[in-house]
This record gives C-alpha cells, structure tokens and sequence, in this order.
C-alpha cells in the first residue's frame, strides 16, 4: 500500500515538473532586437548597447528568473535571469528589455555576452532546465546601425519578423508594443462586418443550442440507462426475467401519486413513522413564564410585516 | 473659527448637492418603496436602492477624503473590486447552484432547448442595440439583459463595457422584479385556449446517481463548448455538486445561505452606489432600460413561440405546454411560478410548476453559456 501512494506521490511529482517546464513554453518570445544602438534607448548608466527585448504573451504574470539567455548555440547557458530580483516578474501581455553589453555586474538585465554588428546573430532563451528552448531568432547581418528586428505583431510566431527604423511606421519600440493598438480587432472586425448582428446571432444562437442539445443528448442516454437499470432491479426483486420487462411500457414505473397512497395506507395501518432525520416531531415544550425572558420584550425581535 | 466654519459648509452635501444627485437620491427610495410596500424582488432592491443613496451623497471630491466608491483605496472601492473585477457574480452563481434542484430538467432534457430558445431575447436586443448605434461590445453588454440573469448581466458588464454596468445591473434587477407584469400578457397573446389546457406526463424519478453526474457532465461539455463561460458555468454546477452529493451538506447549505446573503447585500449594495448621477443620468441610460425591456420581450416571446413550434414534431402524448416556454428566462423561480399560475388559471388541475422548473434553471445554463459567447467574440 505504502509502494503505492509512494509511487502515486512520484507520479505526482513528475507531472507537476512537467507542467511547471512547460508552463513557459509558448509564453515568453524573443520580441525586438538591436544590434548596434548608437543613438536610441539608453540604459540606467547612460550607456546605449545592444538591447533585447522578451514578450510574455500570456494573459498571466511570468516570472523569468532562472531562464537562460544566450547567443551561443553550443551553450545553452550563457547568461542565467538571477533569481531575487522583483522586476523579473513580467505582467501579462507585457516586455521586459535585457542589455547586451557583456557586463551582468551593471544588475539582473545586462547579459554576460555582446552582439556582433555586420554578422549573423543568434539568441536563444532556455527554460530553467537548461533544456527547453522557450524562443529562437536569428538576426540578419543586414540590420544596420539604429535599427531594429522585431515581431511584426507582440509574440505572434505567425506574423513573421520585419526591419525597423523609425521611418513612416516602422517604430523602434523597446519595452513597449510592436503594434501600437487603438481599438480591439475584434469589435472592429464586427462592427464593420456584422453592421446589424445578424451573423453574431446566428452563430452565438447555434453555440447556445448546440451546447444545450449535447447536454440534452447526453441527459437522455443517461435516464434511459437509468430507467432500463431500475426496471431490471425491480424485474429481480419480484422474481421475472428481466428480458421480458418493457422498461418503456406505462406501468413499469410507480407514479407519485401511487407512491403517496401507498405511504398514507401504511401510515394509516401502522400509524407509525420510520426512522428518517428529516422526520417532523411536534411536541409542547413547557416552559415557565417570566417578563425577564419574554421575546416581547427583547430587542433583537425583527419587525413583522 | 469662521474660516473653519466656513471649510466645514463646503465639505457638506448641502453646498456640494446638484439636481441630478436629488433625481438619483429618488430612484434609490423608490426601489426601496418597490421592495418594501410592493414587495418587488426585496433581497435586491433594497440594498440596490440603498445603495443608490449612499453613491449619491453629494461631497466635495477634491478633499481628498477617499470615501467615493471610484476613489482608489476607499471602503466602498475596496468593496467595489468584486463587481468590477467580476468576482461577485460566480460567487452568486455557486449559491445558485447550491440552491437549485435540476431533477425537472434531468427528468425531461428536451427542455433545455426551451432555455436555449428563450435566449433569443439576448441576441435579438443585441441587433436592436446596434441598430441604435451602440458598439458591439456595449450592444453585447446590454443585450444580455435579455437573459433575466443579474450577476450574468453585472459580469459580462463589468468586462465588456464597466461605464454602462450601473444602469446594466438596475434595469436587469428592475424587469427580472417585473417579470410577473411583462410575461402573462405575452403568453396569452400567443397562445390558444387548447394549447393553455395541455396536461403534461408528469416527470419519471431521477436517481442519486443521475443528480450527481449532472453537474460534472454539464461543467465539463458546457465548458468544453465555451470556455469564457467557465467563471459562471463552473461555480454553477459546482454548487450543485455540493448540494446533491450528500456529503457536502455543510458546504452547500453554506453556499446557498450565508455566503449568497452576503454577496447579495456586498453586489447590491455596490452596484447601487456606483450608479452616480453624472454617469447614470444619461441618454444611453434610459436606451439601456428600453433594450431591457425590449429582451425581456423578445426573450419570452422566443420561448413560447419555439414550444408551439416543438409541439409540431412531438407526439401527441409527449406535447409541451407553451405557458412553460416563458420560463426559459433565468428568472428562477419567478418565471415558472408565472407559468404555473396562468396554467391553473385555466385548468385548476394543471399544475406546471415543476414542468416550468426545467426550461428555467435550463435558461441559467443558457444565459451564463450566451454570455460566454458573447465574452469570447467580443472581449
């Protein structure tokens, strides 16, 4: 027994770990980078480096301490997020910008390695297993001075990622949203295809319906089964064959009214009751008068209406 | 001293008061008269319409004396955070669920298109909402009013458009209390003499087995179909597990006594006070009660009228009386005692009271899936 909950508790275990190893995956990105920043975002001491900049998309604050980061794909490990610091708990649907200027002593966001202008670079975050790569990017060589690889859209793997230069529409935007939002697409989407709700309707009707009739569906095998069982039970209890009973048939259930009638004569013939606790007992209970204790009096007696 | 004198008189509500504030100061007695001289809904109006008073005390809001309810920090914010981050009406729903007896509904399923149908009303004041130039999310926020649920409507409110969720949560308490004037002219209208006389079968018996399953299979497909109503959905069929499992009796006479009593006085309360005259005193408002109005119309016409059309295909010893259709609003119990009424109007014998429970507590199930969806497209 003692193997088992043992065994159980491991078991446990092991999918918590999982679950806590997956819980960022598919939740923090890579966002924005910049190579060789000579007149953009400056840091705390004044200094302007390579920045980068981690999305969580999730509707959930992340804490990204012990992730790693890192721009060499033989080690995994090169800077790890330490731990301790309250910054490292990102809100939901927010950013968070690293410096990559090789000096982790400046604080908690100023990675161990640099980036290298002119060439290919890689960045790679990990989760705190050392394993589980979170997000991967390669930012091209093209990238000049001043500009900035970035998602097309805040942590959307579909949308792809574009060049930013600060030009026309193309905002550099470090620590805040790639896309800079006014109105929610969705009520946009509607109130410009749906003008008179009459798409809403006929799909948010068929969802409503749809979800009840399963329910319904599900509800009635469920009785049937029931009625079937409970026929068989009582085919048993008088002796026949319970293939022979009809479960549908009118007379194979008892109707409330019978049932009544049947309790009333037994209470009648016995003119007892059996020994259920929601039995209803009336007796006088004797109590002596006293002004001192009489509800008249008492204050705490509620208004009658 | 006179100048301290003269400070005191600009903190007070007689030199801070404006008409609009006296107007609101009204509305709040005149639920509380509805509740206690004309009994409407009680539990509601009362400490909505003394909530109205307290949210409408005039007072000077650059004193800095952080009492307002939108002022951060204050009580009545403190208090406020269950409405306005949503917390209060799945904690309602949990007492529902504690409170309501589905057996009507396992015993007869088929009813369940009944509170589907009905739910038209929510959909139907949603076109109407936009014809009137509301946004989407706003048109979704009121319609709701149409599926006669309070939390429901104060929780897709607070979440789809918080500005208009005062005037939202009013009109949707103040019809669901007139649901006994709107609904019978309606089912008269709309239905024959013979149709009013139909006897139901009367429901086969539910198992313990059945009524236990119920919530956990309901939680799970309802869920399965719309996610965004899991708040309302999970906590409703959750407080029914702890009802009918037998061995949370504790928890569940908990859920549907104590702790519903004090999250009804907490929403009402809040609710009434965040109705401020500078927001509530607005054309939108009086758009906002005829929408209402306007759903809760819809709502038991759709309901009755899809009980006609069920009645069609069903057979003759399985018809539907359509004075239970209007039941399929989530206005438990009151739109089934409605129902119940009429029938015995008509027929002494017929009572359809327990028939009516079924589309009603299925017109709960409905309501907090629609106002899933409706969260899902427009949140």
């Amino acid at each position: 027994m003692k193997r088992k909950i043992t065994l159980l508790l491991v078991a446990l275990l092991g999918c918590s770990a999982i679950v806590t190893a997956q819980s960022r995956k598919g939740a923090l990105f890579i966002n924005e980078v910049m190579v060789q920043n000579d007149s953009n975002f400056v840091d705390d001491f004044g200094k302007r480096s390579a920045w980068i900049e981690l999305y969580n998309a999730q509707f959930a604050p992340l804490e990204i301490s012990s992730i790693y980061i890192t721009n060499d794909r033989n080690n995994n490990t090169l800077y790890a997020v330490p731990l301790g610091d309250v910054n490292t708990h990102v809100p939901k649907r927010q950013h968070v910008v690293f410096w990559a200027d090789g000096m982790p002593s400046r604080g908690t966001f100023h990675t161990s390695f640099t980036l290298e202008p002119g060439k290919d670079n890689w960045i790679g975050i990990y989760d705190s297993d050392k394993l589980t790569l979170l997000d991967s990017v390669t930012i091209p060589a093209s990238l000049g001075a001043n500009q900035s690889y970035a998602r097309v859209k805040d942590g959307n793997t579909e949308a792809g990622w574009e060049i930013r230069d600060d030009n026309g529409d193309k905002y550099i935007t470090p620590s805040s949203n790639n896309v800079i939002r006014d109105s929610n697409d969705k009520i946009e989407m509607f109130a410009e295809r749906d003008e008179n709700g009459f798409a809403m309707t006929i799909m948010a009707m068929c969802i409503v319906f749809s979800a009840l009739l399963i329910l319904s569906l599900c509800f009635k095998f469920i009785g049937s089964l029931n009625t079937r069982k409970a026929a068989r039970r009582k085919a048993e209890a008088h002796g026949i064959e319970p293939s022979t009973v009809d479960h549908r048939a009118p007379g194979s259930h008892d109707s409330g009214e019978e049932i009544a009638a049947i309790v009333m004569a037994l209470h009648e013939h016995l003119n007892a009751h059996d020994s259920e606790n929601t039995v209803l007992t009336i007796n006088k209970v004797k109590r002596a008068y006293s002004p001192w204790s009489s509800k008249i009096y008492g204050l705490r007696e509620l208004p009658r209406r | 001293m006179l100048q301290n004198l003269s400070e005191f008189w600009h903190f007070t509500g007689f030199y801070n008061a404006t008409w609009p504030h006296f107007i609101m100061l009204a509305v709040g007695l005149f639920f509380i008269w509805l509740a206690i001289k004309k009994d409407f809904e009680p539990m509601l109006l009362v400490p909505i319409g003394f909530g109205i008073l307290i949210g409408n005390i005039p007072f000077s809001t650059t004193a800095g004396l952080e009492i307002g309810i939108y002022e951060e920090g204050s009580v009545l914010n403190i208090l406020y955070n269950g409405v306005s981050a949503g917390w209060y009406p799945p904690l309602i729903f949990l007492g529902i669920g504690a409170m309501t007896d589905f057996t009507a509904l396992i015993a007869n399923p088929k009813l369940m298109l009944v509170g589907a149908a009905a739910q038209f009303g929510i959909f139907g004041a949603y076109m109407v909402a936009l014809a009137l130039g509301f946004a989407p999310d706003q048109a979704g926020a009121i319609a709701i009013i149409g599926g006669a649920d309070g939390p429901t409507a104060i929780f897709l409110s607070s979440k789809l458009a918080p500005n208009l969720m005062g005037a939202i949560a009013v009109s949707a308490y103040s019809y669901m209390a007139l649901v006994p004037v709107i609904q019978p002219p309606i089912m008269r209208l709309l239905t024959t003499k013979n149709e009013r006389l139909i006897k139901m079968k009367p429901a086969r018996a539910v198992s313990q087995n059945e009524k236990i399953m119920f919530p956990i299979i309901g939680m799970i497909l309802t869920c399965f179909v719309v996610p965004s109503g899991l708040p309302l959905l999970g906590m409703l069929f959750f407080g029914n597990l702890l009802r009918e499992c037998g061995v949370t009796t504790r928890l569940a006479r908990t859920a549907s006594n104590a702790l519903t009593d004090i999250v009804t006085i907490l929403l009402g309360m809040t609710v009434g006070a965040s109705t401020q005259a500078t927001t509530f005193l607005t054309r939108e408002t009086v758009f906002i009660f005829a929408l209402g109005f306007m759903a809760f119309v819809i709502a038991s016409f759709s309901g009755v009228m899809f009980v006609k059309i069920f009645n069609l295909v069903l057979p003759k010893s399985k018809k539907i009386n359509p004075l239970i259709g209007n039941a399929g609003v989530s206005a438990v119990p009151m739109a089934a005692r409605i129902s119940n009424n009429l029938g015995l109007e008509y027929d002494p014998s017929n009572y359809l009271l327990m028939h009516a429970m079924g589309p009603n507590v299925a017109g709960v199930i409905g309501s907090a899936v629609a106002a899933g969806v409706l969260l899902g497209f427009l949140a």
